[in-house]
């Protein structure tokens, strides 16, 4: 049996002190992620915990006209219960394919958007919505977009040693969104992806074109949604064909099954903008 | 460390380890049975409790995340006019569990009628997977809840009237 | 000394009725207990060498077979497997010794420190094409002349249908606590056959039966999972009781559970069929292997009944079954609701699906003109003595799910499409099969049962069986049913707790045996004494037994003996999408026609029906159990997911209603023998291809898709 030291700032400033005293220290927030792996009688935390239960400035929500701000302590459960209009649809629809209601009450954004070992739900709904998250270490404070989380490998590296504070989210107005999950619902296993989409017209004309996908690796693919940005919709016979081919091809990177996945949703996104 | 909480209303304090999980506290400490540690995973459901009125798998919680909070199990809860509700919902419905998963059935309805007055079939049955067991036909459970929420209802309209 | 556990506070209602509000093992404990961690083979095959434990502080203790006071064995169904494995290893995870210690931590650090050393050789894992010391049990059946039936058939078609392996989840890991009652073993456990755990502890603690007295803990839900695995570790535990001088428990983790205990035996089926011009059944040739993992402990009688099963609701009068069970190195495999007449249905209703889909066909008429009828011949050569009323069935779901018009709109489409976003990719499919009375079929099952029933001064009647119910409805309806013969007041019936001190052996709870046989047994035991209550004084004691006819005869291609004399009749429709997104099948509707005969309670009859629907459709869209290469149980416990109630389609129940007189039936698999195979037809329409196992995930679709 390995017992672990707890320590339970009360304010971020604190947070960040014991941070700096023991820089290996975990960070302990919903815990669903740390406790994922373990089934045993006994759990075998690291052995020092920085708990974030008890920080208030990670437990805020804070909304403008043009943008949300998300505690990167605050529940999905609690984001879900925001008033109408306060959260971005496809955030939304994103957090709901969460695990179960109950693990929702216990997860919280910053555990889904910081995790390391694999993007998780949130990633590529944050991604279509260019938002921002805040990381904080003894330096000061680092604005990241979270479309940078991701390497240029698709690998999950956010900021080493920093704490994942707040996320900015812009609230845009879309005509289409989407989100599909694909392989293990209930758990992330490798097979498990998400799929994101937002697009916007204006005038019969695509104005915006956002298509996101992660697992353990995440795609997105700036390139192939300039070139279909500023086409008339519907997207004809030949566009269709030619960018699902675009981005059948910039998958090659992915894990098969995956791949053709990806594949077919994306052929789904664009069956969407041809009709 | 020493924890001090508050279960099922009452002030209490336990020695633990950061190994330990809470449902085995609750059941070998306390020695309150209804939360059962099945999958330790946060996925069967048999250790629902509420904490801070909300719904929690009791397996993902390490004692220090009780530090402080309000925790009811079902017992606590079954002390409860929110549970009279449901019980009679249930056996009205004729709900039937295999006496495993009927806890954390009951404590995932209370969760259901304590958001939505007239919850709907799909909002009864997203909450229901949380307790995953093979046991019950999902459409008497839909009908069980729902006649809990309109006692529930009922209830809260004589009381309102009185 | 009786365990503590209380039950938690509160009324109970999903337990209402259940016998003695049974203590549930996981609560249970009592005091000085010490705990029973399990030492497992790290290797799928090999001669095993030793085991080595780290040094033991006091109070913990090493249990190896050569502490077995008995024999080191148990015996299920004809076959045996070792209570430690002694000499050779079989599947990873096998028990080889057992630890015992009164703190849980320390023992798990010990089990984790303690090491098996083991020779390694090659295990066997090949199942399909497989050698000759693999085979446990075999099974020829030859009707009519099928050769000749195939030269002169008009078209000759052929087809391979898998089923897999499948995980029950049933409502509590297994485990057993054991604890010395005065001069008796008493064994706390969930399980389906509590005369079985008796007989297995007593064989292991060398004494007998008598010396050993098992009393049911709540058993829940099981899916067969709990016939004869618990009485393993109910060995394990009382070795650890006898050997520690104290109470002994041994509960699996959910994880461990996963990976070690029983699953469903993974089967396939490889036939040929032979049809007239006219599109009638003329010949059947079957080849069914059934992969019964490490020692095969269901084997004889889940080939017997797979192979029963093999012709399914069809008559056809030329019809040849080979049937193989085959050990291979994997942990020991077996029963899923039901002893394995499902997998042969699937196979059967999936090819014959497919031959009315190439004879351009609706599936439902194609398959009525061959059904089974009063007078068909069955496997045993004897003629069906009833009328299966399918006609009515195929009419009833046709009207309810509309079939007819959808199949035929969705072949349309599928004919017309251009491409994928062509249309929704829809498709409804349609099964038959039928239930047996619950009967087993094979020797190695027991062979006579019994109910008690004691009628006292009081006019109260308490009734005495070990079957261990699953829910409150098995117990309420055999208060019911004595009730009525008797007249009594439903609160002056009691069932006894089925602790084998105080009630008779009826046997195990499986193949819905709750009501063909123990409720047949109480209505017998209740006329006994309706006869003499007017004439003897009370109280009245009246025993009734059944026996099991003789098991079949395999013999030279022919069986002899009787299968059933009724049977509870079913089919299913279920009527799928494909996500245009994702190719994701998605269930948009079920239905379920059943003729149960007499139905005692018919709400509870639909939710059963509802449930099994649930479970089955479940198992057919997500549940697969992987095996790793050295054949142990591949995935981890949490991908084992089952269908979340928000997913399933409206399930729409329809019950043929039968004479009061008629005898009861048992419906609860039929939900298991239908739905899987409906489902798949319904998902080839819907992608216009034919599949072969399920579940067909959304990776066989993309696969699908690209060729």
């Amino acid at each position: 049996m390995r017992v672990s030291e707890i320590h339970a700032p009360s304010s971020l400033a604190e947070v960040l002190e014991q941070r700096r005293r023991l820089p290996e220290a975990a960070f302990y927030a919903g815990g669903t992620e740390l406790l994922r792996e373990q089934a045993g009688r006994f759990l075998r935390l690291p052995p020092e915990i920085i708990s974030l239960g008890a920080v208030p400035e990670l437990r805020q929500v804070a909304l403008t006209e043009r943008f949300v701000e998300i505690g990167a302590a605050v529940t999905l459960a609690e984001i879900l219960e925001l008033r109408e209009n306060a959260v971005p649809e496809l955030l939304a629809v994103a957090l709901r394919g969460v695990a179960t209601p109950a693990i929702r009450n216990l997860a919280t954004l910053g555990g889904n958007l910081a995790t390391r070992s694999r993007f998780m739900d949130s990633w590529p709904a944050l991604a279509c919505l260019d938002a921002l998250a805040e990381f904080r270490d003894a330096s000061g404070s680092h604005w990241v977009n979270v479309n940078r989380i991701a390497d240029a490998e698709g690998l999950p590296a956010p900021p080493a040693g920093a704490l994942l504070s707040r996320v900015r989210i812009p609230l845009e107005r879309w005509d289409a969104i989407a989100i599909r999950k694909v392989g293990l619902r209930d758990y992330p296993a490798a097979e498990t992806a998400v799929f994101a989409l937002a697009a916007r017209a204006e005038k019969g004309i695509l104005s915006e074109f956002r298509l996101a996908f992660a697992g353990e690796r995440s795609l997105r693919l700036r390139e192939v949604e300039a070139r279909i940005l500023g086409r008339r919709l519907p997207l004809n016979a030949k566009e269709r064909r030619s960018f699902s081919g675009d981005y059948r091809e910039a998958a090659s990177s992915l894990p098969p099954g995956l791949k053709q996945q990806f594949g077919t949703l994306v052929d789904g996104a664009l069956d969407l903008l041809s009709r | 460390m020493t924890i001090h909480f508050i279960l099922n209303g009452e002030d209490v304090s336990m020695n633990a380890t950061s190994a330990d999980r809470l449902v085995d506290l609750l059941r070998e400490r306390f020695g309150l049975h209804g939360a059962q540690a099945d999958c330790r995973r946060g996925t069967c459901g048999k250790c629902l409790v509420l904490m801070d009125g909300r719904l929690a798998p009791s397996c993902l919680l390490p004692a220090f995340k009780a530090r402080g909070r309000e925790i009811v199990t079902y017992e606590g809860f079954a002390q409860t006019d929110e549970y009279a509700d449901i019980a009679a919902g249930f056996a009205e419905a004729g709900v039937e569990c295999c006496g495993f998963c009927d806890k954390g059935k009951i404590l995932a309805a209370a969760a259901v009628v304590e958001r939505s007055s007239r919850p709907t079939k799909e909002e009864i049955l997203a909450e229901m997977a949380e307790v995953p067991c093979r046991c019950t036909d999902p459409e008497t459970l839909v009908r069980g809840v729902q006649a809990a929420a309109e006692r529930r209802e009922g209830r809260r309209y004589r009381r309102a009237s009185q | 000394m009786a365990p503590r556990g209380e039950a938690a506070a509160g009324p109970d209602p999903g337990a209402a009725g259940l016998q003695a509000r049974e203590l549930i093992l996981g609560d249970l404990s009592q005091p000085g207990m010490v705990h029973v961690a399990t030492i497992r083979s790290p290797t799928a095959c090999g001669r095993l060498v030793s085991v080595k434990a780290p040094t033991l502080p006091k109070g913990y203790r090493l249990i190896l077979p050569a502490d077995i006071p008995g024999e080191n064995r148990i015996v299920s169904f004809g076959a045996e497997l070792p209570v430690l494995a002694a000499e050779r290893v079989t599947y990873v995870g096998e028990p080889v010794a057992l630890l015992a210690g009164p703190d849980l931590a320390t023992l798990g650090d010990l089990a984790e420190s303690t090491r098996v050393l083991v020779e390694e050789e090659e295990g066997t894992f090949s199942w399909k094409s497989f050698a000759s010391e693999q085979v446990v049990a075999k099974r020829v059946a030859v009707i009519g002349d099928p050769e000749l039936a195939f030269s002169i058939a008009d078209k000759v078609l052929e087809g391979e249908y898998d089923s897999g392996a499948l995980e029950h989840l049933y409502s509590e890991p297994q485990g057993a606590l054991a604890a010395f009652d005065y001069d008796k073993m008493a064994i706390w456990c969930a399980t389906q056959w509590p005369y079985h755990v008796r007989d297995c502890v007593a064989l292991v603690l060398g004494g007998a039966g008598e010396d050993v007295v098992v009393r049911p803990t709540r058993l829940g839900f099981h899916l067969d999972g709990k016939l004869w695995y618990p009485s393993l570790l109910a060995c394990h535990a009382a070795l650890a009781a006898l050997l520690c001088k104290k109470p002994a428990r041994i509960l699996l983790s959910r994880e461990e559970d996963f990976r070690c205990t029983t699953k469903r035996a993974r089967s396939s089926v490889s036939l040929r069929t032979g049809l007239d011009a006219t599109g009638r059944l003329t010949a059947l040739d079957f080849r069914i292997s059934l992969n019964v993992g490490a020692f095969g402990p269901l084997a004889e009688e889940m080939l017997s009944q797979a192979c029963v099963a093999a012709t399914g609701a069809y008559s056809c009068p030329n019809v040849r079954i080979e049937g193989y069970a085959v050990t291979t190195n994997t942990p020991p495999l077996g029963a899923f609701a039901g002893l394995g007449a499902a997998p042969s249905f699937f196979a059967l209703e999936s090819e014959a699906a497919r031959l009315a889909s190439a004879a351009g066909q609706d599936p439902v008429s194609w398959k009525s003109r061959n059904v089974l009828r009063k007078g068909s011949s069955l496997v045993t050569g004897d003629p069906l003595k009833e009328e299966p009323p399918y006609e009515e069935i195929a009419g009833r779901l046709g009207k309810a799910s509309d079939f007819g018009r959808k199949w035929a709109c969705y072949e349309l489409v599928r004919k017309r499409r251009a491409g994928r976003d062509d249309g929704p990719l829809r498709g409804i499919g349609f099964a038959f099969a039928y239930q047996g009375a619950g009967a087993f079929l094979s020797g190695g099952a027991p062979n006579s049962y019994s109910v008690e029933a004691t009628l006292d001064k009081e006019l109260r009647l308490s009734l005495k069986t070990s079957a261990a119910a699953c829910s409150g409805t098995m117990i309420d309806l055999w208060r019911r049913s004595a009730s009525d013969l008797l007249g009594l007041p439903l609160e002056e019936v009691s069932v006894a707790p089925p602790d084998t001190d105080l009630s008779p052996n009826s046997g195990p709870v499986t193949l819905s045996r709750g009501l063909t046989v123990v409720n047949k047994l109480v209505e017998r035991a209740c006329q006994a004494i309706q006869k003499r209550r007017f004439r003897d004084p009370l109280p009245i004691s009246a025993k009734a037994v059944y026996r099991i006819a003789k098991p079949l005869h395999w013999e030279n291609g022919r069986i002899e003996g009787s299968i059933f004399e009724t049977a509870a009749w079913g089919g299913a429709v279920v009527e799928v999408e494909l996500d245009p997104w994702t190719l994701e099948p998605k269930p948009l509707g079920l239905w379920l026609c059943a003729d149960g005969g007499r139905i005692v309670a018919p709400s509870r009859a639909r939710a059963a029906l509802r449930s099994g629907a649930a479970t089955a459709l479940s198992a057919s869209m997500r549940e697969s159990l992987e095996f790793a290469a050295d054949g142990a149980i591949g995935a981890e416990y949490y991908r084992y997911g089952i269908l979340p109630p928000g997913e399933l389609p409206p399930i729409h129940v329809e019950i043929l209603e039968a004479d009061r007189r008629a005898p009861a039936k048992g419906l609860g698999e039929l939900p298991n023998d239908t739905v899987p195979a409906a489902f798949m037809a319904a998902v080839a329409q819907a992608a216009g291809a034919n599949f072969q196992s399920l579940p067909v995930g959304p990776e066989a679709l993309a696969d699908w898709e690209e060729t």
